[in-house]
């Protein structure tokens, strides 16, 4: 008879069956941010969640969610939800994110290259590492420019310049003196390509041995091409691990970043019934809980605080909360078309 | 895959920070929440003689904080 | 015996097949046998009356016995044999329910069931009322009807 094998690997999972097609599901624990979006989804109750704040916040050697191969039916749908992509789908060995017939949830996070000034605050903010900005530098030599020459005969090899340029332009080629060749230093070098013509060494030469002159400010900025001073570079965005959770959206200073959330929403927390514990804030993906900084000693600020902006209403926060004190609200869901009433029901129904 | 919360009396010292840590306890018990300890067996867990036991582990949430908290790892959830 | 019982499955097939106007070529085509053995068989030669008595009691089994049993005996060969000698005509319904898992047609030894927009479709000309997709369907998706029965 048709039956379901399945392989684990570590904390990961594949399942698969084989006859008229090939049908696999593949897990990847760590990608999973913990939701439970694929239990309340599956229509036939294979998936069970974990005890998720345990596993996230005590690190146990556990996976996040379980699929039991023998309920399993691969219908893919816990693979369309997902909202990062922790769960996969392939039939015939064809992703069915390329298939028109599945329906897929709608959210995307574009960088545009035109726009980005490749400040890398998207990078620093982004709260699953999913970002990466390459830039190329100006370079430095294009930036100023002037005129730099030690009188080689006037130096006395005493390296104060050599310690003071900023740029570290100046290297001296140190020795110990010898009979034949009574001198610290065999030679003195600068390297035009660092040197920024601030005249350091030449205001702090003991005995004048350094004409230097800087053109730049002399005359202004008449020899400075604009593509010389511009900071290029690329952005790239993991889509397997990104949330879409808006905060490279927020922080970019240019509006380079542009967020689509799959699910509208309201997050609210009951300070009164909150404990403080901590649970939500270890597992929400998109970090958008945090214990407020005390405002003034003998003064209690909220227990727990979250920013709306950056949350997916994923429900994360929800259900790792030991007092449920977490209430999420998804009122919208973007999805593209499907035309099967079974899987419009499904997807709407993580509507609460 | 529903994890179990455990003790080891061998390691406990009896400082009674996971009682008054564990959020579910707080909620069930201000006394416990204010580290005055509780005189009721409602709580998850309490200190008891000088050793950590398990009162109702059936309303254990599994939200990790009493293992972050256990300074001798006499308390974990496996 | 068990030769003599696809022998005259086989025979009862090429006899209905011919009536359907199919040619000798074709027939034997289909059934993937020599011209000449059809053409014996028409003729009513190489073949006990008994094979063909036993063959025609199991065509009138439960649909769902006569296609494991003919399955169990030819294979993928049992399908013509099934769809041709099956006394009753059968549809299948698929309700809204239905999530596109495709175990139905993984399972479907009549290769009946296609997958169209994540919904079954079942192809009443193969369909043998076996049930046997009903019995596996997760969300209960499936109603098949008899439509007609010579029988």
């Amino acid at each position: 008879m048709i039956s379901n094998t399945k392989e684990v690997k570590a904390l990961d999972f594949e399942i698969s069956r084989s006859a008229e097609e090939k049908r696999e599901l593949l897990y990847k624990d760590d990608i999973c941010i913990g939701c439970g979006i694929c239990e309340k989804t599956c229509p036939v109750d294979a998936i069970e969640l974990g005890s998720i704040g345990a596993i996230v916040r005590t690190g146990a050697d556990v996976p996040k969610i379980v699929c039991d191969e023998d309920k399993c039916v691969l219908c893919g749908m816990c693979s369309v939800v997902c909202p990062v992509d922790a769960l996969e789908f392939k039939i015939d060995d064809e992703s069915i994110k390329d298939m028109d017939e599945y329906p897929q949830l709608i959210n995307s996070a574009e960088i545009n290259d035109d726009t980005c000034i490749y400040c890398k605050a998207c990078e620093t903010a982004c709260p699953r590492d999913s970002i990466t900005i390459a830039r190329d530098l100006p370079d430095r030599s294009k930036l100023v420019t002037g005129e730099i020459e030690i009188d080689k005969e006037t130096c006395i090899d005493c390296g104060i310049c050599e310690e003071m340029c900023p740029a570290d332009a100046i290297t001296m080629e140190h020795k110990l003196p010898t009979p034949d060749d009574p001198t610290v230093s065999s030679d003195i070098i600068v390297d035009k390509d660092k040197c920024v013509y601030c005249l350091i060494c030449k205001k702090s030469c003991p005995v004048s041995a350094i004409k230097a002159a800087c053109r730049t400010c002399s005359y202004g900025e008449y020899d400075l091409n604009p593509e010389d001073y511009k900071t290029t570079g690329s952005s790239f965005i993991d889509h397997e691990t990104c949330v879409k959770c808006g905060w490279c959206q927020e922080i970019c200073p240019v509006d380079a970043a542009t967020v689509v959330k799959t699910f509208d929403g309201e997050l609210s927390i009951d300070q009164d019934t909150c404990q403080a514990c901590g649970a939500c804030v270890d597992i929400c993906p998109c970090n958008v809980l945090s214990f407020p900084e005390s405002i003034k000693a003998g003064k209690r600020p909220e227990k727990v605080m979250s920013d709306e902006n950056y949350c997916i209403y994923c429900g994360a926060c929800e259900s790792v909360c030991p007092v449920k004190a977490i209430d999420v609200k998804r009122t919208g869901i973007k999805h593209t078309p499907t035309k099967s009433k079974s899987w419009e029901k499904q997807i709407e129904s993580l509507k609460t | 895959m529903e994890m179990e919360l455990k003790v080891n009396q061998d390691n406990c010292l009896g400082c009674g920070v996971c009682v008054v840590a564990c959020p579910v306890n707080a909620s069930i018990s201000n006394e416990v929440a204010g580290g005055h300890g509780s005189k009721t067996t409602e709580t998850i867990m309490m200190v008891e003689n000088g050793f950590i036991k398990l009162f109702s582990p059936e309303k254990c949430t599994k939200c990790g904080t009493c293992q972050l908290f256990c300074p001798t790892d006499a308390i974990w959830l496996e | 015996m068990p030769k003599h019982i696809v022998s005259g499955l086989k025979y009862l097939t090429a006899v209905e097949l011919i009536r359907e106007g199919y040619s000798q070529k074709e027939v034997a085509k289909i059934l993937e046998m020599d011209r000449s053995t059809v053409s014996h068989y028409l003729n009513g030669r190489n073949l006990s009356w008994n094979s063909i008595e036993i063959a025609k009691k199991i065509t009138e089994v439960c649909p769902k016995d006569f296609l494991i049993l003919a399955y169990a005996l030819m294979q993928d060969k049992a399908r013509i044999v099934v769809k041709t000698c099956s006394v009753r005509d059968y549809k299948g319904i698929i309700k809204e329910s239905c999530i596109g898992c495709g175990l139905c047609a993984d399972i479907c030894l009549m290769k009946a069931i296609v997958l169209n927009d994540l919904k079954a479709q079942i192809d009443s000309d193969w369909c043998c009322g076996c049930l046997i997709c009903g019995e596996s369907c997760p969300t209960n998706s499936i109603e098949i009807l008899e439509v007609k029965n010579d029988f």
